[in-house]
C-alpha cells in the first residue's frame, strides 16, 4: 500500500508537467483551431530563459548586499521567465501563425514545427552543445511519512502547478479577456465582427499559453535539473496527445488528460514493466480514444466549443 | 536584362582570374571526421571535433606529416551524421568518394557507425569508430576499426570490482531500453553478475526510454527489491537525474556506472550527490601522467573544459590513424592502393601506446586494452582506483 | 481563393516570361534528351573542365557544396554548372524541339504505354549516367527516391484525404523490419536469425515478395488506427497515429529476436538504382491512378465535405479506410527499400524527427499533388545534403525556407495540380499555333 501511495505522488508530479504543458495546445486548438508544434520548444526556451534568470538573479544576490533568499529568487524566476516566455509565444504566433489563418490548419503546424526545429538549432548555435544544470535554488529536504518519500521540491511542483490551472481557470471564467477568448473559441467568424480583436485575442492565447510552458519548463527544471536543447520534443508530442485527449479546447480536460497520462506512464512502468512502458501507455490511450473519440470533455461533430 | 547577364559573365570572369586556383595540386593527406554536430548527441560531435583540430594543430606544427622522408599537409575534414543511420551512411560516402579521404575517423555511436561501416568496408576505406560498443560495427569487416573495448569485457570487470570491493548478494540495474550501448552493457553486466553470485542475484533489472527525466517509479521498484547497489551504465546527463532521484527517494547503496559517466559533465551536472561513487572507463583524468596528462591540459586551456573519454578516444584513434599512415612507408598516390596499405597497417598495429592505454588490435578490429576504476573524489576529479586487464 | 491563384500564376508567368516564351514549344522528350547528353558530357568532359577551372572535383551536387565551401571558388563552379548541364539542357532542348515534338506527335499514335516507357528509359539513363560519376551521388539519389515513394503516399492521407496523421515513420518501420527479417532470414548467415535458409541466387526473385509482405505488414498495422480513427470526422486521427507511433517504437525496441535498439544489420545489397527507380515509379503510377478514380475523386470530396459527400452516397467510412491502408502499404514498401539502402535499421530511425521530415517534405512540395510530393521530397533532400558546409546552420535555412514557403504558398510549392502522363508526354505547340 504505502508502494502504492509512493508511485501515486510520483505520478502527481510526473502529471503536472504534461498537464501544464498540455493547457497552452489546448487554447490554441480551442480558439484558433490550430496545432501549435512549436509549444514543446517554446517549453524547452522557457527552461532556458528561467536558467538564466535564475543565474543572473543569484548572481545579482551574491554581488551586491541585497540578500534575497533562495526561495524568492525561485518565485522571481517563475514569474519573470513567464514574462519573458510569453513573447516568444506572441513572436511565434506573429510568425508563423498569423500570416496563415485563412491557410490550410495543417500549414500553421508546419510553421510551428519548423519553428520549434529553429529554436533547438538556434539553442544549440548559441550556446553551444554542453547541457546546463539548472542552480539548485531550493535545498531538498526529504520527508518520510510511514514509508512514502516526499520532497518539499515535489510539494512545490503540485502546488504551483496547480495554482497556476486554477489561476487560469478563473482567468477564463471572470475576466473580460477571459470571456472574449471563450466568445472566440464559439465562433472566431463572427465574434470578430462584434468588435472583439481577433488578432489580441490570437496573441493573448499565445501568451498565456507560453507562460504556463515557461512554468512548466522551471518547475521540470528544478525537479531534473539538466537541461538540453532537444527536452521539448518528446514532452511536447505527449503533452499535445493529452491535450487532444481532454477535448477540444477544454482546459478541464487538458489537466486531466495530463495528470491521467502521466498517472499512466508511471503507474505502468511501475506495475508492468517498465520496458514496455510506451507500449502498454499509449495503448490504453488508443482505447480510450475509440471508447470516447471526442476526448473527455469534447463535443462530437460541433463546431462549438469549450473553454 | 542583356546589361545583368553581361555583367553576371564580367563577374564570373574576374573572379575566376582572381580564384585561388588549384592548378598544381599539392600533397595532401586528407582525414575525415564523421562526427554527430547536430541531434542528439551534439556533445559528442564537439568532443570529436575539437579533438581532430588539436591534432590537426599538432600536425601543422611538425610542418605536416612525414611519411616515407616526404612531408604531406594534412587535412581533416568534419562532416556532420546528424545522429541519423542514413545521414551517417551519406555523411561516410561522401568522405570516401568526394573529399577522397585516406581513413575516416567517426561515426561515434554504434546506430551510426554499423552503416558507416558498411559504406567504408565496401568501398575500401578504413575506419575507426573510437567509442562505438556495438560487435556488429567491426564484425566481418577487415576495414572497420574501433578505439574502445567491448561491453562483454567491461560487463565482467564491473560485476568482479564490486564483488571484491564491497562484497554484495543483490543487484539492481538501471538501463535505457532504446539505446544500443546502455541495452548492451546492462545484458553483459547481468550476466556477468549471476554468473558470480548465481541466478535471481539481479533483484531488479528495469529500463527506460531515451529523453526520459523521471524515474521514480523504476527507483521506486529498485528500493523496493532490496538491492544493494545500482548499477547504471547511462549517459552522464541521465547519470545526474538518476543519482539524484534515487537519493531522493531514500537509496542508500552505492551507484556504480560504466565509460559513459567518463565525462567532465558528469560532474558539473551532477554535482555533490555524485562524489564518492565508481565507475569503470579508459582513462582516469585526475592524476594522469605523461601524455595523457599533456592532452587534458591541452584540451582545457583551448577548450576551457576536461575532455570528454570521447574526446580522448578519437585523439587516439586519430594517433593510430597517423601511426598507420606513417608505418605504410610510402604514399603511391593511388588512393585505392594507400587505403589498402593504410588497412593493413592499422592491423599490424603492436602495443600502440595511446592516452587510454595500451592496445593492439584483434582480427576483428576491436583493440585489446585494459579498464580503469575511477572514483570521484570529493574534488569533483576522476580518481584513478583501480585497474583491469583483459 | 481562386482569384488568388491565377494572380500569382500570372505573376510567375511575367517574372520568368522569358523563359516561358524560350520553352514553349519544347517537348518534354526534347528536354531529357538535352539532359542525358548534360550527363553524358559531364562523364566523358567533367573531369577535365574541372581541372581547367580550378575545382578539386566534378561538383557533386551542381556545385553548391564546392560554393558554400569556398566562396572563391564560386565563380569556377557556377561557370562548370552552365557549361555541363545549363547550356546543353537549354540549347538542345530548343534545337531538338521540332524532331522532338514530331517523334512524340509519332508516338502518341501508339498506346499511351509506349511513349511513357520511353519517356522512363531516357529518365532512367539520365539517373544512371549522372549517379554513375560518384557512389554518393548514387546514395543520395536511392534515398532522395525512397523519399518521393513515403511523401506520395503521406500526401495521400494529408493531402488527398485532408487528414493529419503522424504514423508514417510507424508503417516505415514495419515495413523496413518485415522486409528485412525475411531477408536476412532467408539469405544471411548473421547473428539474429542464424543460417541463410535459401540459397543465394533465390535472393532478388524474393526481394519484391519480401517488400510487398513488409506493405502488407503496414497496412495491417495501418487498419489498427483506421477502424477506430475513421467513425468520426475530426482531429483524432492526428492522437491516435501518434500514439500509435510510439507503441511501435516501443514495441520494436523490445522485440529481442528482432535485436532490440541494437537494429538489424548486413540487409542483402538488392534495392539498387534500377530497383528503387522501378518501384518508384510504380508507386507513382499507382497512386496517381487512384487518386484519378473513383475512389480518389470521393476522397476528395470527403476531405472538403464530409456531409455533402455522405449524402451524394459516397461511403465515407470504406473510402478513407481504403486510402489510409494503400498509403500505408507503400509507406512500408518504401519502409522495405530504404532498410536494403542503408543496409540497417534500428527502432531509433523512425522516431519523431523522421516524423517531422516527412511532413515537412509534404507541405513543401504541395498538398493533393503528385508533381508537389516529387518535388518536395526532390528538393527537401537535396537541399540537406547541398547545405552540409553550412553544418549546424543547416537546420536554420532549411526551416526559414520552409516557413516562407507555408506563408506565400500555405498549401505549398505546386499544390493541387494534377499529374496527367498524356498531357505530360505529348508534343508541345507554342502558344500562337494554337490559335
Amino acid at each position: 500500500m504505502q508502494l502504492f501511495f509512493q508511485h501515486l505522488i510520483n505520478a502527481l508530479q510526473w502529471g503536472s508537467f504534461y498537464a501544464l504543458i498540455a493547457l497552452g495546445y489546448s487554447m490554441v486548438y480551442g480558439i484558433l483551431m490550430l496545432f501549435n508544434f512549436a509549444h514543446g520548444d517554446i517549453f524547452m526556451v522557457g527552461a532556458y530563459i528561467g536558467f538564466g534568470v535564475a543565474t543572473a538573479l543569484a548572481a545579482l544576490a551574491a554581488m551586491s548586499a541585497l540578500a534575497l533568499p533562495n526561495w524568492l529568487i525561485l518565485v522571481l524566476t517563475i514569474l519573470i521567465a513567464m514574462y519573458l516566455t510569453s513573447f516568444v509565444g506572441m513572436l511565434v504566433e506573429r510568425i508563423g501563425y498569423r500570416p496563415l489563418r485563412e491557410a490550410p490548419r495543417a500549414s500553421a503546424a508546419i510553421t510551428g514545427l519548423m519553428i520549434g526545429i529553429i529554436l533547438e538549432t538556434g539553442n544549440l548555435a548559441i550556446l553551444g552543445a554542453q547541457r546546463i544544470r539548472f542552480p539548485s535554488l531550493i535545498k531538498t529536504s526529504v520527508y518520510d511519512i510511514g514509508g512514502v518519500v516526499v520532497t518539499n521540491k515535489k510539494i512545490m511542483i503540485v502546488v504551483v502547478s496547480l495554482v497556476l490551472m486554477l489561476a487560469l481557470n478563473e482567468f477564463i471564467r471572470r475576466t473580460r479577456w477571459g470571456m472574449a477568448m471563450r466568445a472566440m473559441a464559439f465562433d472566431y467568424v463572427v465574434i470578430p465582427l462584434m468588435g472583439v480583436p481577433l488578432n489580441t485575442i490570437a496573441s493573448l492565447t499565445f501568451a498565456l499559453g507560453s507562460a504556463l510552458a515557461a512554468a512548466a519548463g522551471i518547475l521540470f527544471a528544478v525537479a531534473y535539473p539538466v537541461l538540453d536543447p532537444y527536452i521539448g520534443i518528446t514532452y511536447g508530442w505527449k503533452a499535445f496527445v493529452a491535450a487532444i485527449l481532454g477535448g477540444r479546447g477544454s482546459v478541464k480536460g487538458a489537466c486531466l488528460a495530463g495528470f491521467l497520462l502521466g498517472f499512466i506512464e508511471i503507474f505502468v512502468g511501475a506495475y508492468l514493466s517498465s520496458s514496455l512502458r510506451d507500449l502498454i501507455a499509449y495503448s490504453i490511450i488508443l482505447l480510450i480514444l475509440v471508447f470516447r473519440p471526442h476526448g473527455f470533455f469534447g463535443e462530437p461533430h460541433s463546431a462549438k466549443l469549450r473553454l | 536584362m542583356r546589361k545583368g547577364l553581361l555583367l553576371v559573365v564580367l563577374i564570373l570572369v574576374v573572379g575566376l582570374a582572381l580564384s585561388p586556383c588549384a592548378w598544381a595540386k599539392a600533397k595532401t593527406i586528407k582525414v575525415g571526421i564523421n562526427a554527430p554536430i547536430t541531434g542528439d548527441i551534439p556533445k559528442v560531435g564537439e568532443g570529436s571535433k575539437y579533438a581532430a583540430e588539436m591534432w590537426l594543430e599538432d600536425i601543422k606544427a611538425a610542418g605536416g606529416l612525414e611519411v616515407g622522408g616526404e612531408k604531406y599537409m594534412v587535412e581533416v575534414i568534419v562532416e556532420d551524421n546528424e545522429s541519423k543511420p542514413e545521414s551517417a551512411a551519406k555523411a561516410a560516402t561522401k568522405l570516401i568518394t568526394e573529399d577522397e579521404v585516406l581513413a575516416i575517423v567517426g561515426p561515434q555511436a554504434s546506430s551510426q557507425a554499423i552503416p558507416a561501416g558498411e559504406m567504408a568496408n565496401n568501398y575500401g576505406t578504413p575506419m575507426i569508430s573510437p567509442w562505438s560498443t556495438n560487435p556488429d560495427t567491426t564484425k566481418d569487416r577487415p576495414f572497420v576499426f574501433r578505439g574502445c573495448f567491448l561491453d562483454p569485457f567491461q560487463g565482467p570487470v564491473v560485476a568482479n570490482f564490486i564483488k571484491d570491493e564491497f562484497g554484495f548478494q543483490k543487484a539492481a540495474v538501471l538501463y535505457d531500453i532504446a539505446s544500443d550501448y546502455p541495452k548492451g552493457l546492462a545484458e553483459v553486466f547481468k550476466e556477468a553478475w549471476e554468473k558470480l553470485n548465481g541466478a535471481g542475484s539481479v533483484v531488479a533489472f528495469e529500463s527506460f526510454t531515451t529523453k526520459d527525466a523521471d524515474f521514480s517509479s523504476q527507483l521506486t521498484n529498485i528500493i523496493n527489491s532490496g538491492a544493494q547497489f545500482l548499477f547504471t551504465p547511462q549517459y552522464y546527463n541521465e547519470v545526474a537525474l538518476i543519482v539524484q532521484q534515487a537519493q531522493e527517494l531514500g537509496f542508500k547503496g552505492p551507484i556504480v556506472g560504466s565509460d559513459s559517466w567518463g565525462s567532465a559533465e558528469t560532474v558539473k551536472l551532477c554535482g555533490e550527490a555524485c562524489y564518492g561513487l565508481f565507475f569503470s572507463t579508459h582513462y582516469a583524468a585526475a592524476g594522469a601522467t605523461g601524455a595523457t596528462k599533456e592532452f587534458i591540459e591541452r584540451y582545457e586551456k583551448k577548450y576551457g573544459y576536461t575532455p570528454d573519454d570521447v574526446g580522448a578516444l578519437t585523439w587516439d584513434a586519430l594517433r593510430i590513424v597517423q601511426t598507420a599512415i606513417e608505418s605504410t612507408g610510402k604514399l603511391t598516390g593511388d588512393l585505392e592502393k594507400d587505403r589498402m596499405a593504410v588497412k593493413d597497417a592499422l592491423a599490424n598495429i603492436k602495443e600502440f601506446d595511446g592516452i587510454t592505454g595500451k592496445m593492439t588490435f584483434t582480427p576483428d578490429g576491436d583493440p585489446i586494452k585494459c579498464a580503469v576504476i575511477v572514483r570521484i573524489s570529493e574534488k569533483g576529479e576522476f580518481e584513478f582506483y583501480k585497474s583491469a586487464c583483459p | 481563393m481562386v482569384n488568388d491563384k491565377s494572380a500569382v500564376v500570372e505573376r510567375a508567368n511575367t517574372r520568368f516570361g522569358w523563359f516561358r516564351a524560350y520553352a514553349a514549344g519544347v517537348p518534354l522528350l526534347a528536354w531529357l534528351l538535352g539532359a542525358l547528353v548534360a550527363v553524358l558530357l559531364e562523364q566523358t568532359a567533367g573531369d577535365v573542365l574541372a581541372a581547367i577551372l580550378g575545382l578539386p572535383k566534378v561538383p557533386v551536387l551542381f556545385g553548391c557544396m564546392i560554393m558554400l565551401k569556398e566562396p572563391t571558388l564560386i565563380p569556377s563552379a557556377l561557370i562548370f554548372v552552365a557549361l555541363i548541364y545549363g547550356a546543353p539542357i537549354l540549347l538542345l532542348g530548343k534545337v531538338l524541339a521540332r524532331p522532338g515534338n514530331w517523334v512524340a506527335a509519332r508516338l502518341m499514335s501508339w498506346p499511351i504505354a509506349v511513349p511513357v516507357i520511353l519517356h522512363l528509359v531516357v529518365l532512367y539513363a539520365i539517373m544512371y549516367f549522372w549517379s554513375d560519376v560518384s557512389l554518393y551521388r548514387m546514395l543520395t539519389l536511392r534515398l532522395t527516391l525512397i523519399a518521393i515513394m513515403l511523401t506520395l503516399s503521406l500526401n495521400l492521407i494529408n493531402g488527398y484525404m485532408g487528414e493529419f496523421s503522424c504514423s508514417h515513420p510507424g508503417f516505415m518501420a514495419l515495413g523496413a523490419y518485415a522486409a528485412s527479417t525475411v531477408m536476412v532470414g532467408l539469405f544471411v548467415n548473421d547473428r539474429l536469425f542464424g543460417e541463410a535458409l535459401l540459397p543465394a541466387f533465390l535472393g532478388p526473385f524474393m526481394f519484391p515478395v519480401a517488400l510487398v509482405i513488409g506493405g502488407v505488414v503496414a497496412a495491417l498495422g495501418a487498419l489498427l488506427i483506421a477502424i477506430p480513427s475513421f467513425k468520426t470526422r475530426g482531429d483524432y486521427l492526428a492522437i491516435i497515429s501518434l500514439a500509435f507511433l510510439f507503441i511501435v517504437k516501443s514495441m520494436f525496441e523490445n522485440l529481442q529476436f528482432l535485436g532490440g535498439a541494437r537494429g538489424i544489420k548486413g540487409q542483402p545489397d538488392y534495392a539498387d538504382l534500377p530497383t528503387v527507380f522501378c518501384w518508384t515509379v510504380l508507386c507513382i503510377w499507382i497512386i496517381n491512378n487512384f487518386v484519378r478514380s473513383t475512389l480518389g475523386k470521393a476522397l476528395n470530396a470527403v476531405r472538403d465535405d464530409e456531409m455533402a459527400a455522405e449524402a451524394m452516397t459516397v461511403n465515407t467510412r470504406f473510402t478513407k479506410m481504403v486510402a489510409f491502408l494503400f498509403a500505408a502499404f507503400w509507406a512500408g514498401i518504401a519502409g522495405g527499400l530504404f532498410a536494403h539502402t542503408v543496409r540497417f535499421i534500428n527502432p531509433g530511425t523512425f522516431d519523431l524527427k523522421r516524423l517531422a521530415e516527412l511532413l515537412a517534405m509534404v507541405y513543401f512540395g504541395g498538398l493533393n499533388s503528385v508533381y508537389g510530393s516529387i518535388v518536395g521530397a526532390v528538393s527537401i533532400n537535396l537541399l540537406g545534403e547541398m547545405l552540409r558546409p553550412l553544418a549546424l546552420y543547416k537546420w536554420i535555412v532549411i526551416p526559414l525556407l520552409l516557413i516562407l514557403v507555408m506563408i506565400y504558398r500555405p498549401t505549398g510549392l505546386v499544390a493541387f495540380k494534377e499529374f496527367n502522363v498524356r498531357k505530360l508526354v505529348q508534343p508541345k505547340r507554342k502558344p500562337e499555333e494554337e490559335v
